[in-house]
């Protein structure tokens, strides 16, 4: 069979269409590239940091996890940022109002990426956020790049603050607050030798602090008998449970966050482990009340915030937050969404009333807001506070807690046990 | 050592059952139309969370409606079969919504897996928005465990009360499915169409009808492993189910897409798996069993007791 002239041989039609296969990828490409060349030149006129800064409102820009595993603390960040709104609206005659655009940062570090930047391009003056310090090492350094400050309310994973000159922290970090319950633990029971260690591998939080009560472990004279490593999004701890059961260990340290903590303290519980629990930072929320019900009862915790410090600005802070949720006493996440937007408020109030906002770019603001944040020393519901020239938080009180559960079992309380100063005193 | 080996078993198998239960809820609608429902996860987390409203729980304050709940709770294993039923519907609701239209259009069968993606994704958001996202635990008291110990010891290995009655109803429900598909009218009709849906219509057997039963059955199981999970360790949050219907994914190809005795043969074979990871190794787990996964299907691709296809030339 011979080709008619009219019809191509197969060897030609493949030449064909692979020749518009290549120039149909050529336009392509050419097209994607015409596309993001746009797109940088867009972005490039619209850097707000670049405009001057405008009068009215400023706005804060808040990325914190509202959806995903670690909504159970994004949801007590948001009331303490509407409550600080609400606090702040009390005094604002004269002031520079200040409104919080609060954008979802989820529970993993794309979200709390995709978040940062949509408020930098919307021109917020500060950032705090966000939730977790896995997402606050990929989101950060973005905040960093373009000169925005940050104030974290709630990353205690050692290294925040030395991200950036831009980056500061309200959340004391763990090395200072998390070995505090284990010399309550060992105050109760001067005779523990056996300890386990349960904590998440996959989560920055918690390999951090796992880091710190091993540590304060080896200070007081004990090596952990097990350590089990556990992963975020467990639940089911029947496994690693029964494995270090069979070390009769006689105190347990848990450095999970919060849905996984009260999982593993009930099932520990149910499982026979009559002995004393100790708490990492990711269990500071009453949110795991319902999770591990009457078992919770006892566990210690570490905390940086007492609702029983008696100042004005913590009373105020309390008034709101029963004004909110009723007769319930704020969590130490909450306190500390709180003091974030206190801290950077008050900052902006100093500099305008110095007149250091007016007649300066919105990235000239965003540097002047970071000097006079680093400078200024706060009153705020977690007691005196102040930031090292690093940004790392600078504070004074931290508490012992137990929790302590109704006869319900349904609801309890962060019951204040010891309180510690920085100096080691304790009163 | 055999205590140690006894508490290996029983940690494997408590968990192996409620994979083996989702996975089976894949292997239903994958038989029938040759496509994995996305949505299996979201299923898992509702019935869980119906079981808890069905059982009188109240709605925490970051839910729409913070406070409300039904004025009076059901026992445990009544709530479980209504939960169980109520995932069903809304698995039927999702075959209509995600899965009909594409069919109809004869579309792509790779539209259905981000159709019911998609239909997932929006069932989880709508629990958060419902129920908000604190966790929840169901009430003891009315629970399944009321009069029991909390902890039995078998053979000098401890397992928790709840998780054995948990790898018991799986282990019924299981059975169950499998004697109603080898035995019933009904079960073979299903076969049938999975077998060959055009055959099955011209032998009078209504192939859409079957379909539907289909995503009813997988979503019914779907729910009572969110429910009996949700007994076990509580309600974490709407996102809980998303992890397990991972899980179950990987059953499923590890038994052999499509097979009622691979879905059982291969969620146990991960249980154990897991189970006998050491503990200092415990973090690694996932990536163990997945590892077994990779190495079973290297040997045989067609998954542990999956059919060789031949394709026809």
């Amino acid at each position: 069979m011979t080709s008619s002239p009219a019809t191509p041989s197969p060897t030609g039609r493949r030449a064909v269409r692979s020749d518009e296969r290549r120039r149909g990828v050529l336009r392509l490409a050419s097209l994607l590239l015409a596309g993001i060349g746009a797109i940088a030149w867009l972005g490039r006129s619209a850097d707000p940091a670049s405009r001057p800064l405008a009068a009215g409102p400023l706005s804060l820009g808040a990325a914190i996890a509202l959806t995903g595993n670690a909504n159970l603390y994004g949801q007590d960040q948001r009331i303490g940022l509407a409550l600080a709104e609400r606090w702040a609206q009390q005094d604002a005659a004269g002031g520079r109002a200040v409104r919080v655009w609060l954008e979802d940062g989820a529970s993993d570090e794309p979200s709390a990426i995709a978040a940062f930047n949509l408020l930098i391009r919307q021109g917020v003056i500060a950032l705090i956020g966000p939730t977790l310090s896995q997402q606050a090492f990929a989101a950060d350094p973005i905040a960093q790049r373009q000169g925005v400050p940050v104030v974290a309310p709630s990353n205690t994973a050692k290294g925040i603050p030395q991200i950036g000159h831009f980056i500061s922290r309200v959340s004391a970090q763990s090395s200072v607050i998390a070995p505090l319950s284990i010399d309550e633990a060992l105050r109760r029971d001067p005779s523990i030798q056996r300890v386990a260690v349960f904590y998440a591998h996959d989560d920055a939080y918690s390999t951090a602090e796992v880091q710190i009560f091993d540590k304060a472990l080896a200070a007081r004279g004990l090596t952990p008998v097990t350590v089990q490593r556990t992963q975020l999004a467990d639940n089911d701890f029947q496994t690693p449970i029964t494995n270090a059961l069979q070390r009769a260990p006689q105190l347990v340290v848990l450095s999970v966050q919060a849905v996984a903590g009260g999982n593993l303290i009930r099932q520990l519980r149910e499982l026979g482990y009559r002995g004393q629990i100790v708490v990492g930072n990711g269990l500071n929320t009453p949110n795991i009340y319902p999770i591990c019900q009457r078992w919770c009862d006892g566990i210690l915790i570490a905390q940086a915030y007492s609702p029983e410090l008696n100042t004005p600005i913590n009373r105020d802070f309390q008034r709101l937050y029963r004004q909110a949720r009723g007769d319930r006493r704020p969590p130490q996440i909450t306190a500390q969404a709180f003091t974030a937007y206190q801290v950077l408020h008050e900052a902006i109030q100093r500099l305008h009333s110095k007149g250091g906002l007016t007649g300066v770019t919105l990235g000239q603001a965003r540097v002047r807001l970071m000097h006079e944040l680093l400078a200024g020393r706060y009153e705020t519901p977690l007691g005196p506070i102040g930031f090292s020239p690093e940004g790392e938080v600078q504070q004074q009180r931290f508490y012992v807690a137990e929790v302590r559960m109704d006869p319900s079992g349904r609801d309890g309380r962060f019951a204040l046990v010891g309180q510690r100063s920085l100096n080691g005193a304790r009163p | 050592m055999i205590e140690a080996l006894l508490q290996t078993l029983l940690n494997g198998a408590a968990s192996g059952g409620v994979y083996a239960l989702v996975a089976l809820g894949y292997t239903l609608v994958f038989s029938v139309l040759g496509v994995i429902n996305f949505a299996q996860g979201a299923l898992f987390s509702l019935g869980g969370y119906l079981t808890y409203l069905l059982m009188g729980g109240r709605i925490g304050v970051n839910g729409a409606l913070p406070g409300w709940g039904l004025p009076a709770g059901l026992p445990f294993w009544l709530a479980l079969l209504l939960a169980a039923a109520g995932s069903g519907l809304v698995a039927l609701l999702v075959e209509r919504v995600a899965f009909a239209p594409l069919r109809r259009r004869g579309a792509e069968p790779l539209l259905a897996l981000i159709t019911s993606l998609g239909a997932g994704v929006v069932l989880v958001n709508l629990l958060q928005i419902l129920m908000g996202a604190e966790g929840y635990a169901f009430p003891q008291e009315s629970g399944a465990l009321a009069g029991l110990p909390e902890v039995l010891m078998i053979g000098g290995a401890r397992i928790r009360t709840i998780q054995l009655l948990l790898l018991l109803v799986c282990s019924a429900a299981v059975v169950g499915l499998s004697l109603w598909l080898e035995r019933s009218r009904g079960g073979q009709a299903l076969r049938a169409v999975a077998e060959d849906a055009t055959t099955a219509q011209l032998l009078g057997i209504n192939s859409d009808a079957m379909v539907r039963l289909a995503f009813v059955l997988s979503g019914a199981l779907a729910g009572l492993g969110g429910s009996l999970i949700g007994m076990s360790v509580s309600l974490p949050g709407p996102y809980f189910g998303i992890g397990y219907g991972l899980k179950g994914l990987a059953v499923l190809v590890l038994g052999g897409l499509g097979s009622v005795p691979g879905a059982i043969a291969g969620g146990l074979l991960m249980g154990l798996a897991e189970a006998l990871v050491p503990a200092e190794a415990s973090g690694w787990r996932d990536a163990l069993a997945f590892a077994i996964l990779f190495a079973v299907l290297l040997l045989r691709p067609s998954g542990l007791l999956g059919r060789r296809t031949v394709d026809k030339v």
